[in-house]
Order: C-alpha cells, then structure tokens, then sequence
C-alpha cells in the first residue's frame, strides 16, 4: 500500500513542477479563469503533445493555493453557473518568475548537454 | 509545512464535510462541461461522457488526495481509534471498571492534596508583589527568632538601605466594641502608619492612616475590617469618618479593609518560627483575624529596648536581593550589640520571606502528603499497566492482524494510546470531581493553620495539574502493553495465535510488582512512624487534667477597670457567684492559659545571687492567676502552698509559685521556698510553692520554667484574663451558666473563646493528627493496590503454567509441589520489593524526621513489623491463585487451548 502510493507521488511530482508552471503562467497571462478553462488553456497550445489527466490541474491548483500562489473565489462561468475562479496573487507571480528562471536554466543546461 | 497551513489543516480536520462537497460539485461541473465540449467535437452522447471521464482520470483519487493534503492524517484515524477504543472499554466493563476506579482513586487522592497545596503554599499571597515582602525578627545566639523591640525596629528603619519600607505591628490589642444586644470583644492591632501602602491594601472604603495620625494624641482613629463593618455596622457606607466607641474611647473610622484581605491564616503564621522539630508540634493559636485597626504611635515613651512586642514587615527595594539585605541587617546588627549591650548584646537580626513565614509548619507536612500521594498513583498506574499488559496478551492475534494489513508500530502505538489516554481521561474527569467532593466533605476538619485550603474553588491551575497527570499516568500505563507488543513480530504472534507472553512482558510484570510493594512498603513504614510519633504526641502528661474544664475569654475595658486591683476585685466577684453553683466544683483565673497561644515572660533577679553580666539574663514565663486556678487545673503543688484569697488581699506581702523546672534550674538542690525574687517591679515577691510543670505551648513543647504570681501583683494591667472552670455539668449547659454568672456581675463584659481544655488539646494537635490520618489512609490504599497488583501477578502466571502444572501433575507432582512452585515465585517478588522498600525507605524517613515526635526515623519496630505485616498479607494474596493451581485437572489442564 505504501510502496504503490510512493511510485504514484515521483511519477507526478515530475509532472507537478511543470504542471504548477504552467497553470502559473497561464493564470498569469489569462487573469482568473475556472479549472475547465484552465484545462483548455493547456490542452490549446500543449497541441496534444501533452498528455494531459484534467483531473490533475485540481490537485495542483489545491497545492499551490495552500501555499498562497494562487486564490479562488466563487462566480458565474460563461453560461451563468456556479464555478469557482482561481487568479494568481502577488506571491504567485514572485513564484513564477523564480520557477521560469530556474526552468529556463535547467533547459538551457540540458539542452546544452544534449546538443554537444 | 507553514505554520497558516497548519492551523487550516486543523481547522479542516475538525470542520465538517461541506468541503468536500463543494469541491466534488466542481470537479463534476468539470467533467459536465468537458462533455459538452466532446458533444460540440461531434461525438454521441455516451461517448462524450465515456471520453471526459477518461480525459479527467480517477476522480476519487483526487478527492482523497485532497483530503490528505488538507488534514492532519493522525488526527482524522483519531477519531476512529477513540470509537474504537470506547468501543472496547465497552465490551469489557470489568476491566474498563476495574482500571477507572484505580486511577480514579489515584488521580483524585493527587487532585485533592495538590488543590490543598495549591491554596495553602503555592498560591502568591494577597499582596503587591508579595515575594519582596519580608519578616524582620530578633535573633539569639543560639539562632532562635523573637519578636523586636520597639528601640531597635526605629534603629533598624533608620540605618537599613536594602529596604523601600518598614512598617511594625503590634498584635496584643483588642478592642471592646459595645452595643445593644452583645458587647464584643475585638482582636485589634496597633501598625505603623505606612503598614497597609507597604503590603499595597486598595481600601473598600476610605483611606489609609496618615503619617500625622501616627503620632501619640492624634492616633484616635481606626480601620475596620470588612468582616466588621458588615457585621457590627450594617455594612453603612457613611460610617468613613463617623465615631465608634472603642474601650470606651472615642475613635474616627478613617477606612474599610477588602474583604479578602488576610494577614496570615491564623495567628501563628506571624509568631517568631524557629526550624525546629518541636516547632511541628506547637499550639497554633485559632486564626483570629484582627478586626480594628490603629496606628501605634511610638513616643519615646514606648521606644523601649527591654520589651520586645512587635512584629516588622519590610519592602526589599526593587534588584535588592535578600541576601544583600540580610548582609547589611548583620552590620546594623552589630553595630546595635556594639551601642546596647544590655539589651542587644549577640542579637543578630533575621530577615525571612512573607510567604515563607506564612507556610512554615505546614510546608513540610503538605510536601510529604505530595509525594506519598504521588507514590500512590504510581502504584495505581502499575496496577492498570497490569490490566492493559493482560488485556495486551489476550489482543495478540487483533495486533497481528492489524500489522500483517499493513499497520506500521506508529500506528499501533497511536490505537494503544488512544485507549489508556481515553481510560486516563474518563478517570481524570472523575478523579476531579471525587476531590472537590473530598475536599468539601473534609473542610470543616482541617486544622487551623490549613483552614485556608476551605476556601478551596477548583481553579485553572488545579484543573491544568489533573489534566497533566492524568495525561501522564495514560502514557505510562499505556506504554507496558507497547514494550510488550513490541518486541515480538507479527507472524510470531499469529502462529502463536493465544498462547502466553514472552520473557520480556513476564518480566515487565514482575517488576511493576516489585515496585508496587516497594512503594507500598515506603508509604507504610511512614505512616508506622507517624502513627508511633502521634501515639506518643497524645500521651504526654500535659501536666494538668483537661478533662471537665471549661475555659473563657473575658474582655475589661480599660475605662472601668483601669488597674490589677478593680480587675481582681471583678474576678472575686465572678469566682463567688459561680462557686454559689453545686455543679461548679472550683474556679479560677489566669492570663496566659495553656495552648491559647498567648505567653509572656520576664527577666528577673534572684535576692543575695551576685550581679550577672550585661545581657544575660534570669528568665522565666510569667503568669499572672487567681487562687484557685492551680486546684482547678489540677496543677500538683509539689512543695509549698498554693495561693490563697489572702494572697491577692490588698497590702498583703508580695508572693510567687514557681514551677519545678523553674526550681531546678535556678535553686538546683536548694529549697526555693522562702526565697526572693524580683521582677517587673522593685518590691520583692517571696516564693511560697513549688508546682509541676505544665506544658503550655502544647504536648510537644518543652517545659520552660515558669512563675505565677497573683493577678494583683503583675506588673502589667492584665485586662483580658481567662477563666477555668471545673464542673461536673457538660459544655453547653456549663458555658450558659459561665455566661450567666459574667452577666450577673456585669452585664457589659464580653465573654468569647468558651472551650472546654479537651477541646484545646484536641486542636493542638490537628495538624499531627490530620497528616497522620491523611497519610494512614493513602498507605491504606497504597497496600491495598498493591496487594491486587501481587494477586495479579501470580493469577495470571497460574493461568499461563496451567498446562504445565497439569503435565507436572500427570507425571507425579503432588498438590504441596505445585503450591510450593507458584508461591516460591511469590515469595521473590514480595522479597525483592520488600528489600527494595526497606532500603528506599532508610533513604527517605530522613526528609519527615522533622514531623516525628520522640521516634527515631529509622525505628527499628517500624522497619521490623511493617515489612513483616505486608509480606504477609501478599504472600496471602497469591496464595489464592496458587491453591487454585493445585485443583487443576491433568485431563482438563492438557486439553487447554
């Protein structure tokens, strides 16, 4: 039972850093959506290359609202119903600079690395 | 994780499920909508929803994701283990009961002591900043406090730097209040005027003495305490700046005290307290609040150094430590000897803490009572450790299941835990309540120096201690069944399935059972040495016969009876209207009777001895009496003659009795009779009588030499005599007739403090007889729990060799064997615990040789029979399960299991 929840927790870890930026940087440049908009967002120009589970984005808006990034608040969706809209606070943007910097110098060292 | 993120994570534990739903309602608005986006692609209905599922993943997943991240995983399986562990409890109601009641007994005997010690040690004093308060006393040479001389308390006000305040008092006033239904004698006090600003008193009513009051001519004036403004004035809110007649005299209230203000819980938390051993078996005087107040005026009149009244209080000033004051009290000591060395020579001045001074003889006796109480929760937590390490071996195969499902030692710790915690807290509830119940029911027994426990409200801090140790006492039983479990594995203990404990817990028990009688053991020899200490305590010859004395209090105002001669003319009076009475068979007076807690004593010169040096003195208590109260005593005149109505006539020669301690210290193998001596005065007073010694400041106190001179000869207007009666009438109908007499020769003279004598021994020794009981009564306990503990023990040892005492039968064994087997393992349980009580014992008693009255601590028929005593009655405790192992059954015993 342990062992499987373990596997399960590296496998998306990986998958959150990238996920938390992403939702990041989205919220940033799109002001608050809901987490249906967020996924379309992603799904637009990840153009399928990134196999996305939907259900995911909500673990890590979760994550990252506990840790002040981000914060929701109720109101109506397009077609007047209930949904809740997640906008990017000041930490957040602090967050996502640091995380854009870090990954563009990872990638930038990785990309280095398999080039040569 | 953040420190907000913890508190949400708590929030959310406790919070209801709303959440959950709410966010369920999202994801499922989510996969609605993401549908409707398939539909909109072009895909039928049913494969539209099939896809966003898909498309979305495992929605539980999430939510239980969720959830984890938004509580406190331990705090959420809590709630199942405490409705499991209830559950259980429920299920086994003889052990659930069986455990409760041992620690609710432990936890309430611990609750109820600790609230006494609460109130009576613990609990700051009433004051501003009551740890700067301090006692200032006289100090002999030999180290004994007194109280101090008016002369030297100016001289100490004027050179001392240490303090910001000094302030005196002068208990030995009262006050004769009259009015239309009773005259009333009130215990007043005499203070500085800067006595109340120095303990920081906010007045209910009025103001404080000015400094210009405290002078001789404008000091008519007065403070009342709450109890007497209520009481005697109604409670009048006018009544600042209003006249009482006071002893006739007219005095301006000038302020009302609070109603909590106390100084001191009786009055001998402020007599001279020396740290003696006899000091534990002292009279303390009943707690007489003073009730007037006035300021005592020192005039050069009363600036006297050959008098030693007064009692000091000071300020240290603020970052002067104690010992710092006390350095420079030597220098000013000193210098004081070095001016007056008539009066002050080898004084030295002593400076004890307020609050020590108001514990004194008690604190000893509540720690004690503190730590037995402690030992004997000790040995209930051992008791339940029993019960849970019992229960434990029975659960093994439910553990081994839950470890084989994956449980981790963590998590069956938490489940056990749960349990003794939930136990501990059932009986701490209780233990609670069982002493605020002890407590009410016992008040009106405490004696008078602990009578401040009555009061006792459960309080935060009397709430927080039960808390603690019943927290603590659930961890410590809780954790014998975890070292039991812990050591086997999991697959062991399924194969073992109910077969019995390994070494390890067999071991554990063995040693809760040696402690549990050592413990025991130590508590008992203590209770033997009290209990030996007190037996001796009440039967030391007081040397006088209680029985059939009555005693009281008069009150003469000084307007009408201003010198020894009127007074003695008044006592005359009294004394032939009561022995008009048949049922009074004597009468007499006194001053200074004995356990009142009031004496005094004088310097006195012998006629033809030569001159002694400067400051050292002849000195023997002095005591004032009628004819007739040595017969009504029944005082044995040794040598001599008693006074006779002859001796107290006007112009007749001046005389005195002695007592015989007074006769061999200072005559020796000489006849005292016939002698003369002086003091007070300069007439001499012939010695007529020599007469036993009595001991006045109660059964433990030491004999002092003493001298009675009739109440007309004393040097002092003696204006609050008492008096004894003896009569064959009992104590109501005696005091009404005292009472009757009083008023027949005059009607306005306050008679209170009627007590027969047996009363007064009675209350002299409440506090040796209250902590004996107390202490008897928790040893009680102790030996009691310790004996189900040894029965325990054996019991379940029986249990587990049963199929092995049926195989030792089968094969020949006979039913002594098998007696002799279990009870040899009894006997070196019993022995072991009680070597280790005997030894723990030797080292402890020395901490209550202070509480023993003529008992050596380590007395040797106390070490001798308890011991004795308390193997016996375990080795009979096991002797119950072993007998049940000879009856077992070959047969039955091999089928077992």
């Amino acid at each position: 039972m342990s062992k499987g929840r373990r596997a399960k927790n590296t496998r998306s870890e990986v998958l959150q850093g990238t996920l938390d930026l992403m939702i990041l940087k989205t919220l940033q440049a799109m002001g608050p959506l809901h987490g249906f908009g967020i996924a379309r967002r992603l799904e637009l120009l990840s153009q399928d290359v990134l196999h996305l589970n939907e259900g995911t984005v909500y673990t890590s808006l979760l994550r990252m609202q506990q840790a002040g990034w981000i914060a929701a608040e109720w109101g109506a969706s397009e077609n007047n119903r209930k949904a809740k809209f997640y906008s990017i606070t000041k930490a957040g943007i602090r967050q996502l600079a640091k995380e854009t910097e870090d990954w563009e110098r990872i990638s930038g060292v990785i990309g280095r690395v398999l080039t040569t | 994780m953040s420190l907000p993120n913890l508190w949400q994570r708590i929030r959310n534990t406790a919070r209801d499920r709303s959440p959950d739903v709410e966010f369920q309602a999202e994801i499922e608005e989510h996969v609605r909508l993401l549908a409707e986006h398939y539909r909109g692609q072009g895909m039928t209905e049913e494969e539209a929803c099939l896809a966003a599922r898909r498309q979305f993943g495992n929605q539980t997943l999430i939510q239980e994701d969720r959830r984890a991240k938004k509580i406190i995983p331990v705090i959420e399986s809590l709630q199942g283990d405490l409705v499991y562990a209830a559950r259980m409890l429920r299920k086994n109601p003889g052990f659930a009961v069986a455990a409760a009641v041992t620690l609710t007994l432990g936890i309430g005997a611990n609750t109820a002591i600790f609230s006494v010690c609460n109130a009576v040690l613990f609990k700051p004093l009433p004051f501003y900043e009551p740890d700067r308060i301090v006692m200032l006393w006289e100090q002999t040479a030999t180290g004994a406090v007194m109280t101090v001389a008016p002369a030297n308390f100016a001289d100490w006000r004027n050179e001392s730097r240490s303090f910001s305040e000094m302030a005196a008092l002068n208990p030995n006033s009262s006050f004769i209040l009259p009015s239309q239904n009773e005259t009333a004698r009130l215990a007043g006090a005499a203070v500085s005027s800067n006595f109340f600003s120095l303990l920081g008193v906010r007045f209910a009513l009025g103001r404080n003495f000015l400094a210009e009051e405290d002078r001789p001519g404008a000091n008519h004036v007065a403070i009342l305490s709450y109890r007497v403004w209520q009481e005697r004035f109604g409670a009048d809110r006018d009544i600042i700046g209003r006249q009482v007649k006071l002893n006739d005299t007219s005095y301006t209230v000038t302020g009302v005290l609070p109603a909590d203000f106390r100084f001191g819980s009786s009055a001998a938390d402020f007599q001279p307290r020396n740290q003696g051993v006899v000091d534990q078996f002292l009279v303390n005087a009943p707690g007489d609040q003073f009730d007037i107040w006035a300021p005592i005026a020192l005039n050069a009149e009363k600036l006297q150094r050959g008098t030693h009244p007064l009692r000091v209080i000071a300020r240290l000033k603020p970052g002067v430590p104690l010992a710092q004051a006390q350095a420079e009290l030597n220098v000013i000591a000193t210098h004081l000897a070095h001016q007056y060395p008539a009066d002050n020579r080898d004084k030295g001045i002593a400076a004890v803490p307020l609050k020590e001074q108001a514990t004194g003889t008690v604190r000893v006796a509540l720690q004690m009572l503190l730590i037995a109480v402690g030992l004997v929760l000790l040995i209930a937590c051992a008791n339940v450790a029993n019960l849970f390490l019992s229960r434990a071996a029975a659960r093994r195969s439910e553990m081994a299941v839950r470890v084989a499902l994956g449980a981790g030692r963590g998590r069956i710790a938490q489940q056990l835990l749960t349990e003794s915690l939930l136990l501990a807290g059932i009986a701490g509830t209780a233990g609670f309540f069982l002493a605020l119940i002890v407590i009410s029911v016992l008040s009106p027994y405490l004696p008078a120096d602990l009578s401040r426990a009555g009061g006792v409200r459960p309080d935060a801090r009397i709430l927080a201690f039960t808390a603690s140790i019943s927290v603590a006492s659930g961890i410590v039983f809780g954790l014998g069944p975890l070292f039991g479990t812990a050591r086997a594995q999991a697959g062991e203990w399924l194969k073992a399935s109910n077969r019995v404990a390994g070494g390890g817990q067999s071991l554990l028990r063995n040693g809760l059972a040696v402690a549990q009688i050592a413990i025991a053991l130590i508590l008992l020899i203590g209770t033997g040495l009290m209990v030996r200490s007190f037996v001796k305590l009440i039967h030391v010859a007081p040397g006088y016969r209680s029985e059939g004395v009555l005693t009281g209090r008069l009150s003469l105002p000084r307007s009408r009876y201003p010198d020894n001669h009127q007074i003695a003319v008044f006592e005359r009076g009294l004394l032939e209207q009561l022995e008009g009475s048949p049922a009074i068979q004597s009468a007499g007076f006194t001053t200074y009777l004995p356990l009142s807690g009031s004496d005094n004593g004088w310097a006195f010169l012998i006629e033809g001895r030569p001159p002694l040096p400067t400051g050292i003195f002849n000195f023997a208590k002095y005591r004032p009496v009628s004819a007739g109260y040595f017969e009504t005593l029944g005082i044995p005149i040794l040598r001599g003659r008693s006074f006779t109505r002859g001796d107290e006539r006007e112009g007749s020669p001046w005389v005195v009795v002695i007592n015989e301690s007074m006769a061999r210290k200072y005559w020796g193998a000489e006849d005292p009779i016939g002698q003369r001596l002086r003091f007070g005065s300069a007439t001499w007073r012939t010695v007529i009588g020599v007469v036993g010694d009595v001991r006045h400041e109660g059964l433990g106190g030491e004999m002092k030499p003493e001298m009675y001179v009739p109440m007309e000869h004393a040097p002092n207007v003696e204006s609050g005599p008492t008096i004894v009666v003896r009569t064959a009438l009992d104590a109501g109908s005696a005091s009404a007739q005292l009472r009757e007499s009083v008023s027949a020769v005059d009607r306005t003279i306050p008679v209170d403090r009627i007590e027969t004598m047996d009363q007064l021994l009675s209350r002299s020794v409440a506090q040796p007889r209250f902590r004996t009981v107390v202490l008897a009564a928790f040893s009680i306990l102790a030996f009691v729990m310790a004996s189900i503990g040894v029965y325990g023990v054996i019991n379940y040892l029986v249990i587990q060799r049963t199929r092995e005492f049926g195989i030792r039968m089968s094969m020949g064994a006979t039913q002594t064997d098998v007696l002799r087997l279990v009870l040899r393992r009894a006997a070196a349980l019993i022995g072991a615990g009680t070597f280790l009580g005997v030894a723990g014992a030797v080292l402890l008693v020395r901490f209550i040789t202070k509480l023993l009255f003529q008992t050596a601590p380590v007395d040797p028929l106390t070490f001798a029979a308890v011991p004795v005593v308390l193997a016996i009655v375990a080795l009979t405790a096991s002797y119950v399960p072993a007998r049940r192992a000879t009856r077992v059954d070959p047969m039955i015993a091999l089928r077992y299991e």
